[in-house]
């Protein structure tokens, strides 16, 4: 349970004083499917750095499975972030001069897992994408779509309890996107990880058993509560 | 992250950038170049001058002198008293000086202090000439020759003891003297002329050279000796005798004169002198007695003085090329920090701590350093080895000398300490990348 209470973040100071969120609460259950949704500039990209203790709220608290964030040590947040989540970006961020291999193992490495299980861990996560044969290639030679199922596959490679994607098919086209929305549905189904998606994309949020909107920093409208089945079926109107 | 993962990634990183990593690099191989060049080539002037020690010096021995000045010490720049117990002397530059010499009763209380072995007083004759039957005369100077000495020879051999009129000539004598070859000169005698002094009551001065008797003596030759590398000017042409042949032929030349039986400097050998604390016992003895007492390791500090100095220089001039290379990189990995910002605030992102994210480029700038390093210490290894031959022979070091001696302990020390320059330039940049904040590294395009 990822649970948001009176989130307040502020930049600046005096006149420049500009409010990204304001008095944000929400709770997301365990194993849900959520999507985030607003234009650019609505907050919802640093709603996502504050749930995740990238950044920290200048007033509220993050509640992640009775944890309050604001009561770890920047240590203990790192910690809980290399262990319990992982990330997916619109631009990917794999490392393009390093293999397949390599990029999939930096969580591995990050959270210190012993070298014995690496190799088999990161086989089983490539696999689970359909990039077990790339393994010794290079990330530069993937394509769009290989190298967004390479950041999944680094995403999951640690198991973690939530994964937030940020805008995942954004830099995709729509055939291309719509595999990776199917992947990481599938791999949400069959690991059982709590799911957090940023999008403007009305049809991907569509998909997710919980919405959240946003405007101006403020939540507008929720629908779903994340008890809804993940094969939600307004799926099937695509 | 575990070391090696960071050290593997570090070194990764460092790949991906192959030009820029090398040049940097290059910056500090100069250095290394440079100082391990240095330090070989110190090491070969260290051992050159320990080797002329052990030929020339017996380490039992003290040199002992009545004037400080013999020695290389003492204030020439204060007028000196006149003595009318010795002679005086005109030195290089064509100033009269008077040495004070040491004198058999001046022997006789250095032989009475505890400690004392034996007393060898170094006796440098002054021939008229010397020659052969049918060739021309040559000045010379005839000296006692140090038992323990090895000199280099041509060819024949050194008898031990060295006794009666034999001689050991200077390779320069064998064609002035008409021989066909040195081979040929060994057995054969040379004759030997010293001059009876004008005897007057005045104290003889070196305007006084009036034609006396000269008395001939024939010495027969019993080894060649080569060139020597290193010597004081002026000494090349040294021949050497036994001590009482010596003796014999400077009594001829000083009898009556202030300059009879008194020695610029002796060699007192010390009982049981391999142990350095009977050295400066005796030493600290013959100076309160009022001598001046200087031991081999004085003079081997003495040479290596010198050394010392120009080595510093040479150092300098590595270091100043390290110190350059610091600013390399420093600006290397600043650059490193920014073209890696997304990287950097992923993997802060994926939770990386701030402390390792520091530590990965610290080793980044570790392996420039390490890089760097090995081949700049490596070039001069391999460059120092193949010319080491060419060079020594060049500037006549003698055998058994090497211009350059190259120690591994020595190299890898230098090349970990280069690692440590580099980590301390990379700080500041890796100081950066830890602290960068992932939102924004994230958001770098």
């Amino acid at each position: 349970m990822i649970e948001l209470k009176d989130i307040t973040k502020t930049y600046g100071k005096g006149d420049s004083l500009f409010t990204a969120l304001y008095k944000i609460n929400v709770a997301i259950p365990t194993t849900t499917t959520a999507a985030i949704i607003g234009k650019s500039g609505s907050g919802k990209s640093t709603m996502m750095h504050i749930m995740s203790g990238l950044d920290r709220p200048s007033e509220g608290d993050v509640i992640i499975n009775d944890k309050a964030l604001s009561e770890l040590k920047p240590k203990q947040i790192d910690k809980f972030r290399s262990t319990e989540m992982s990330f997916i970006f619109q631009a990917f961020f794999v490392e393009a001069n390093q293999t397949c291999y390599q990029n999939v193992m930096l969580p591995l490495e990050i959270a210190k897992v012993g070298r014995r299980n690496r190799r088999k861990r990161v086989i089983e996560a490539l696999t689970a994408v359909g990039l077990e044969e790339k393994i010794d290639t290079q990330a530069s030679k993937l394509s769009g779509g290989q190298k967004q199922r390479l950041a999944i596959a680094r995403a999951i490679v640690n198991n973690p309890k939530i994964i937030f994607a940020d805008e995942p098919t954004g830099n995709l086209d729509s055939t291309t996107g719509e595999i990776i929305i199917k992947l990481l549905f599938d791999l949400h189904k069959s690991i059982g990880v709590t799911l957090v998606i940023v999008t403007h994309d009305e049809e991907l949020a569509a998909r997710c058993s919980m919405r959240i909107y946003m405007k101006d920093g403020e939540i507008t409208r929720v629908e779903g509560n994340g008890k809804q089945s993940t094969t939600n079926k307004k799926t099937r109107r695509v | 992250m575990f070391l090696s993962d960071q050290i593997r990634r570090a070194g990764r990183s460092l790949r991906s950038a192959k030009a820029r990593t090398l040049l940097t690099a290059m910056a500090i191989a100069v250095g290394a170049f440079a100082l391990t060049l240095t330090l070989a080539a110190s090491n070969g002037a260290q051992s050159f001058v320990n080797n002329i020690i052990a030929k020339n010096f017996d380490p039992t021995e003290l040199i002992v002198v009545a004037d400080q000045t013999v020695l290389g010490g003492g204030n020439t720049s204060k007028p000196v008293e006149y003595s009318g117990n010795f002679g005086t002397s005109v030195s290089n530059s064509g100033a009269v000086t008077q040495v004070k010499r040491l004198t058999d009763s001046d022997i006789e209380k250095i032989k009475a202090v505890p400690g004392v072995e034996s007393v060898r007083e170094d006796i440098t004759a002054n021939l008229q000439y010397l020659t052969r039957p049918e060739q021309k005369k040559f000045v010379g100077t005839m000296q006692s020759f140090p038992p323990f000495q090895q000199p280099d020879l041509v060819t024949g051999s050194i008898p031990k003891p060295l006794i009666g009129k034999q001689v050991l000539l200077p390779e320069a004598y064998i064609s002035a003297l008409g021989f066909p070859s040195a081979e040929a000169a060994v057995g054969k005698t040379i004759t030997i002329a010293v001059q009876k002094p004008a005897v007057t009551d005045a104290p003889q001065t070196f305007a006084q050279a009036i034609v006396q008797d000269s008395i001939v003596q024939e010495f027969t030759i019993t080894a060649v000796l080569k060139k020597p590398t290193t010597s004081q000017p002026g000494t090349e042409l040294y021949l050497f005798t036994s001590q009482e042949a010596a003796r014999e032929l400077n009594d001829i030349s000083t009898l009556g004169t202030a300059n009879y039986r008194a020695y610029t400097d002796i060699f007192v050998k010390v009982a049981d002198g391999n142990n350095a604390q009977n050295i400066t016992t005796v030493q600290n003895k013959i100076k309160d007695i009022g001598f001046y007492a200087q031991s081999v390791k004085d003079t081997q500090a003495f040479l290596t003085q010198i050394i010392s100095v120009l080595q510093g220089i040479v150092i300098a001039f590595g270091l100043i090329a390290v110190l350059a290379s610091i600013f390399g990189i420093v600006n290397t990995m600043y650059i490193s920090v920014l073209q890696r910002t997304r990287e950097i605030g992923l993997m802060k992102a994926l939770g990386m701590r701030k402390r390792d994210i520091g530590r990965l480029f610290r080793f980044e700038a570790a392996w420039i350093g390490l890089l760097g390093g090995t081949i700049g210490a490596g070039l001069a290894f391999g460059l120092g080895t193949a010319l080491n031959p060419w060079i020594t022979t060049k500037v006549n070091l003698g055998t058994g000398n090497s211009l350059l001696i190259f120690q591994p302990l020595q190299i890898g020390i230098l090349i970990l300490i280069l690692v440590t320059i580099s980590i301390l330039a990379g700080w500041l940049p890796s100081r950066k990348a830890a602290k960068l904040d992932p939102i924004e590294a994230l958001r770098a395009e």
